[in-house]
């Protein structure tokens, strides 16, 4: 009977040096030959039970056994030779390197011992690629390739090491929806060839599309283990968090006014001469939410960094109320009441080290109100930081614990806290609610319409489907750098229509664009 | 981990750190010593190493020397300012390590300053420190400028220039301004006026600049954590991305973080030079920079710490210089002292398997205090 | 003054004062690429030399004294690593740390060992070590009696030679050999290293231990042949110019090697122009204002390099693709 579990962890536990306790005491069985998903919201500790899985972390507590035998996984290199590979959601290439270098990195075929026998490698690469149909280009610099490849490289590399279990973690986060037919379409034949899949996903259509069991795991525990046809999208989220998530968001009918951000024929080239947004050219007014949707690496990312200074357009202008904002200084921008909450919360959103309270005041720091002179106002910073923790229900022990310490969900609650407190008339959420848990996700939601409707235009830019056409008011759909499509409602919006214009197989007429300018 | 936990734990790593140091040196004592067999030998490390950590406070009949205590609490004087604007520079993650010529460029302007400028008591050393400061923080802005501008290594452009500096302030001495009467190379004696008055007359040198480093202590603190100036320089440190598109001015800030840190090495160079000398006569560059950055590594960048760290760095360099008078120990052990604990003080990862036990401990305890609330609520998970 | 310059005398001088600096050069580019920024090549180029000369004169070999520099010089390097790599102290504080050990320890040790050997009192300041025996120099059959050409290149000592040839050496290490694949892995994206089993920290110990090395060969090269013997201040610098060096060629060991020769070349012509009878003072800061100028140039090149591509004519170019 054990030996139909290919994969066995029994009671792992993973604390951090930090304190945070990743995963308690949770079992997870995989059946040899099944597609097998790990749901959870973030902070659930799927990625960190994965990662000890491939030896990239090690347990605190706890067994893992592979194929009847237990093992002790202390490096990627040990889970490779005992057959286990992984695809990381941040591929785990150098970019640098050639596709076929990338290939045979730790594993080099040599030329008279000393050098490295180019020629192998790539023939290498060529027979594996056509072995398992992904197609790749060998010679190509892996910074000059294309998302949907570098993934197909990344899965290569399992293969070619001998992978019989492969770990996918949120594959399709980068992947258009063709792509991601391709990819079921390969993850399917591998299953058929007796391959073992672990897909880590929270994408609920996905995991009933193609997975035969599901192991779901909440604050760090196991809830469970099911088939997949014995569930619904609905039963699974109850799971995961413990009560009915919303799936739809309840708003008014929007009722805009006067323009306030005004975008017309913005045109980016990037540094490797591809052109990243053509001719954009939309407006967004007064109590309306309006989304961008559209697969990521489309010009969503460039657009936000030409709001927010942080990349300059090649020509085009951008103002808001009437006046301009390219070329001003994040601060002066700020100024002219625009708020971002930016996609790498990490990266822009805090500073990790610091507490709370330092993040939360740092667009403010130099307001009258908060200081005394030249000195901080230390009594009416702690107010406002003590107001803005309990609006946001921001989950702490003090103001002045370090920001880095709460969950993902707390994290980003700060960060809208701060950018949503400060009187804006434009706010730019850009995948507000990417990568954290249920809870917080509905709350930051509500909060979005909530201010939209008090008079505040927001511009929402997420990747996630459901988000982008429940949340929005209209929507935009960028492919290729371009506006495909504009819809001033939402309510009859399907799947399928929004996929057509998202993969470039459909494209609206310009008059039919203009009317985002509404001019 | 709880506060009381981690103050714990920092104190456990500082003192391990600063014992292995004490053995290092032990070790190098032993080893250099000249004694005929290890029973002599060992007698001599003892001896050593009891100046070394006793010396600085106690006469060898056994009471308190106020004289030595005097002369650390002297030393302290020019390091507290060093460190102070290390603390600065490093908090602002720029790794200008130019305090060490800036130091010497202000203690000779101030010194120029002092030799000529007519004025009044009491305006001159105060005038003539100023100049000091002002200088090295005008010299500062080159490295700071091309790192915010450029983005060029404030640590290589800072390093260049403490070689600049000196062979600068060399050139002046010998051509123009030295006292040529004297046999090494001076300069010409201050006006007498222009010294800086002791607090303690016993030949320490201990002057009222160690009240003014004092004072500075408070002023870069509240700087440091109670002004928008001194909050956008930390923020900066921690994450430079976050602070510009929260809309701090980054590249004012970086120029400001190394320009603060010159205005204030400035200033310890000219109170140290009218504090201790009536003519400048520095002709390398004196190693306050270098000791500078381990009592801010130390300190943690607080200047809240900067005088312990201060006192204890000087602490220890009073006992190598006892070491060196009295038992032929070189004297430069004290750098090799330095560098041992600074590095062990600075490593993250020292003492992690006690951290790790530390914390597992503290989350163990939340888990269960939760659960037990949980309980009580009459929740059942 | 130009007349100066253009003699075969001034370019050997060029390639001999390059080459330790050179040295020191290499070790940084190959520790860059793994992501291991090394400023404490200088402290290693201070104990290496001390080391290297001392050995010499007690063993009357010159061999054995480079063997004992290179090998304090590695040794030194994988100790900075042990604390940057596994204590994870910050690697720019460890480098702070080396050099203040290469200064003030070989002043410890010079001090000690003096009072042993020649029993005489401790001295006060520095000292002179005279090694009896400096690296050899080689004088190339036939390239010896080109005219003018066999001037430059003949003659030098054989550490000079060795320096040019190993960015040949550290070209193809990096490019042609798996052990370069690695380095380079690890200094872009060791996450993408680790996930295939490459061990990041050997990798990381293997740069740091070359440029260990490299600064062996600068140390040795100072006090052994440069310099006749160990003193204070003898490095002077050359390990922060080398960064320098580094940054300036794009992390490259050919354009490294242009940067450094432009040092070289600026550090020849203040000696040369000090031998005019200006103050010594005034000349010795050359080189150290030449690297400020040289950091500042570099990045301004870099600079317009991106402005270029933001322009309407990039524009242009992609609308014509």
């Amino acid at each position: 009977m054990a030996e139909e579990y290919v994969v066995q962890m029994k009671g792992i536990t993973k604390v951090y040096p930090n304190g945070i306790a990743a995963n308690q005491g949770v079992d997870l069985n995989i059946r040899r030959g099944e597609i097998h998903a790990l749901m959870g919201e973030n902070g659930a500790g799927k990625s960190t039970l994965m990662k000890m899985l491939f030896g990239l972390e090690q347990p605190t507590e706890g067994e893992i056994w592979v194929n009847g035998e237990k093992v002790n996984l202390s490096s990627p290199t040990v889970a490779i030779s005992k057959g286990i590979g992984m695809v990381h959601q941040h591929f785990m290439l150098v970019p640098s390197l050639t596709v076929a270098e990338n290939m045979v990195l730790g594993m080099v075929p040599k030329k008279s011992g000393l050098f490295i026998d180019k020629k192998k490698a790539v023939e290498l690469t060529e027979e594996y690629s056509k072995r398992f149909n992904l197609h790749v280009d060998p010679t190509a610099k892996v910074m000059d390739i294309p998302v949907g490849m570098k993934q197909k490289v990344e899965i290569l590399k399992a293969l070619v090491r001998g992978a019989k279990i492969l770990i996918l973690d949120e594959p399709t986060a980068v992947l258009t929806t063709q792509e991601t037919t391709e990819l079921f379409r390969e993850l399917v034949n591998l299953k058929k060839d007796g391959y073992t899949i672990i897909f880590i996903s929270h994408k609920l259509n996905e995991i009933m599309e193609i997975t035969d069991r599901m192991t779901i795991l909440r604050g760090g525990r196991s809830m469970g283990v099911h088939n997949t046809s014995d569930v619904t999208p609905e039963v699974i989220s109850r799971l995961m968090v413990g009560r009915d998530v919303v799936l739809k968001v309840e708003k008014d009918r929007a009722k805009p006014t006067d323009e306030v951000l005004r975008v017309r024929d913005l045109e980016y080239v990037n540094e490797w001469g591809k052109k990243m947004l053509d001719k954009v050219s939309f407006s967004v007014r007064k109590g309306e939410i309006l989304g961008i949707a559209g697969v990521e690496g489309n010009g969503q990312k460039e657009l936000v960094d030409m709001l927010f200074h942080l990349n300059t357009p090649n020509s085009g202008t951008v103002t808001v109320n009437g006046e301009n904002i390219i070329g001003l200084s994040q601060r002066d921008i700020r100024k002219k009441g625009v708020s971002l909450v930016p996609e790498d919360r990490m990266l822009y959103g805090i500073a990790g080290a610091a507490s709370i309270q330092e993040n939360i005041i740092s667009d403010r720091c130099g307001d009258k109100r908060l200081n005394k002179g030249l000195l901080f106002d230390m009594k009416a910073i702690h107010e406002e930081t003590d107001r803005l923790i309990q609006d946001y229900t921001v989950l702490c022990k003090s103001r002045d614990q370090r920001v880095d310490n709460l969950s993902g969900g707390n994290i980003q609650k700060v960060v809208v806290a701060r950018e949503f407190s400060n009187d804006p008339c434009l706010i730019i959420a850009d995948q507000p609610t990417r990568g954290i848990d249920v809870g917080a996700t509905e709350f930051i939601r509500k909060k979005l319409v909530e201010l939209s409707r008090s008079g505040i235009a927001v511009l929402l830019v997420s990747a996630d489907l459901n988000e982008v056409m429940e949340l929005s008011d209209s929507l935009i759909v960028m492919y290729g750098g371009k506006i495909a499509a504009y819809f001033e409602e939402t309510d009859d919006l399907t799947d399928s229509v929004m996929g057509e214009y998202m993969l470039g197989l459909n494209h609206q007429t310009p008059d039919e664009i203009r009317r985002v300018c509404h001019e | 981990m709880n506060k009381k936990r981690s103050i714990i734990f920092s104190l456990v790593r500082g003192t391990a750190a600063i014992l292995i140091a004490l053995a290092v040196a032990a070790l190098l004592i032993f080893v250099s010593s000249d004694g005929a067999g290890a029973g002599e030998k060992l007698a001599q490390t003892a001896d050593a190493m009891r100046q070394l950590l006793i010396g600085p406070a106690f006469k060898s009949s056994g009471g308190i020397s106020v004289k030595n205590l005097s002369d650390v609490l002297a030393a302290m004087i020019p390091i507290v300012f060093t460190g102070l604007a290390t603390c600065v520079m490093f908090s602002a993650n720029q790794f200008n390590l130019g305090a060490e010529g800036g130091i010497m460029l202000g203690a000779f302007v101030a010194s120029m300053v002092a030799i000529y400028a007519p004025l009044p008591p009491v305006v001159l050393p105060i005038a003539a420190i100023l100049a000091g400061a002002l200088a090295v923080g005008a010299m500062m802005l080159i490295p700071a400028v091309l790192k915010a501008k450029l983005g060029v290594s404030e640590m290589v452009n800072s390093l260049m220039l403490n070689y600049v500096v000196l062979y600068f302030i060399k050139y002046l001495l010998n051509s123009h301004l030295a006292d040529k009467s004297k046999g090494q190379i001076m300069s010409y004696p201050f006006q007498a006026h222009a010294a800086i008055p002791q607090l303690i007359d016993n030949g320490s040198k201990l002057s009222w600049g160690f009240v003014v480093a004092l004072i500075f202590v408070v002023l870069v603190y509240l700087f440091m954590y109670r002004t928008r100036w001194g909050y956008s320089i930390r923020m900066i440190g921690i994450n430079q991305d976050f602070a510009m598109y929260s809309g701090m001015k980054v590249a004012a800030v970086v120029v400001l973080s190394q320009v603060l840190g010159g205005l204030l090495a400035g200033m310890g160079g000219g109170i140290e030079v009218l504090g201790r000398y009536t003519t400048f006569n520095w002709n390398t560059l004196p190693g306050y920079g270098w000791t500078g950055i381990t009592v801010a590594i130390l300190a943690g960048n607080n200047p809240a710490f900067v005088p312990l760290a201060a006192f204890f760095m000087a602490y220890l360099n009073k006992g190598c210089n006892l070491m060196s008078t009295y038992c032929g120990v070189p004297s430069q052990l004290i750098d090799i002292l330095q560098a041992v604990i600074f590095v062990f003080f600075a490593a993250e990862q020292f003492l992690s398997g006690y951290r790790q036990k530390l914390v597992v401990k503290s989350t163990q305890e939340e888990l269960k205090r939760a659960a037990q609330e949980a309980q009580e609520k009459g929740e059942v998970k | 003054m130009l007349d100066l310059i253009l003699t075969p005398d001034f370019f050997f001088a060029i390639l001999r004062i390059t080459a330790p600096i050179l040295f020191a050069t290499l070790g940084a580019v190959v520790g860059e690429k793994a992501g291991v920024s090394n400023i404490g090549l200088e402290g290693i180029m201070m104990m290496s030399a001390l080391f290297g000369s001392l050995t010499s004169y007690w063993t009357g070999s010159w061999f054995v004294g480079l063997l004992v520099a290179l090998i304090v010089g590695v040794l030194e390097a994988l100790l900075m690593g042990f604390f940057a790599f596994n204590l994870k102290t910050d690697i720019i504080l460890t480098g702070i740390a080396v050099n203040m050990i290469g200064s003030g320890g070989t002043l410890f040790l010079v001090k000690v060992i003096t009072n042993i050997t020649e029993g005489k009192p401790l001295a006060s300041t520095t000292s002179l070590i005279t090694a009896v025996n400096q690296i050899p120099s080689w004088n190339i059959p036939l390239i010896k009696d080109i005219p003018v050409v066999g001037d430059v290149l003949s003659g030098h000592s054989i550490l000079t030679y060795i320096a040019f040839l190993l960015v040949f050496l550290t070209w193809v290490l990096l490019y042609k050999t798996p052990l370069g694949l690695n380095i380079r892995s690890v200094g872009e994206n060791p996450n993408a290293a680790a996930s295939v089993g490459v061990s990041v920290l050997k990798v990381k110990y293997i740069a740091i231990g070359f440029s260990g090395l490299m600064a062996g060969f600068g140390g040795a090269f100072m006090s052994m042949y440069y310099a006749m013997g160990w003193s204070l201040d003898m490095v002077a610098g050359r390990g922060f110019i080398a960064l320098a060096a580094q940054a300036m060629g794009g992390g490259e060991p050919l354009g490294s090697m242009l940067s450094a020769l432009v040092f070289g070349f600026a550090q020849a012509l203040s000696i040369k122009v000090s031998s005019k009878g200006i103050d010594s003072n005034l000349v010795t800061p050359i080189p150290y204002l030449v690297t400020i100028l040289g950091l500042v140039v570099f990045a301004l090149v870099l600079r317009s390099k991106v402005k270029r591509q933001h322009s309407a004519a990039a524009l242009k170019e992609a609308e014509k693709k």
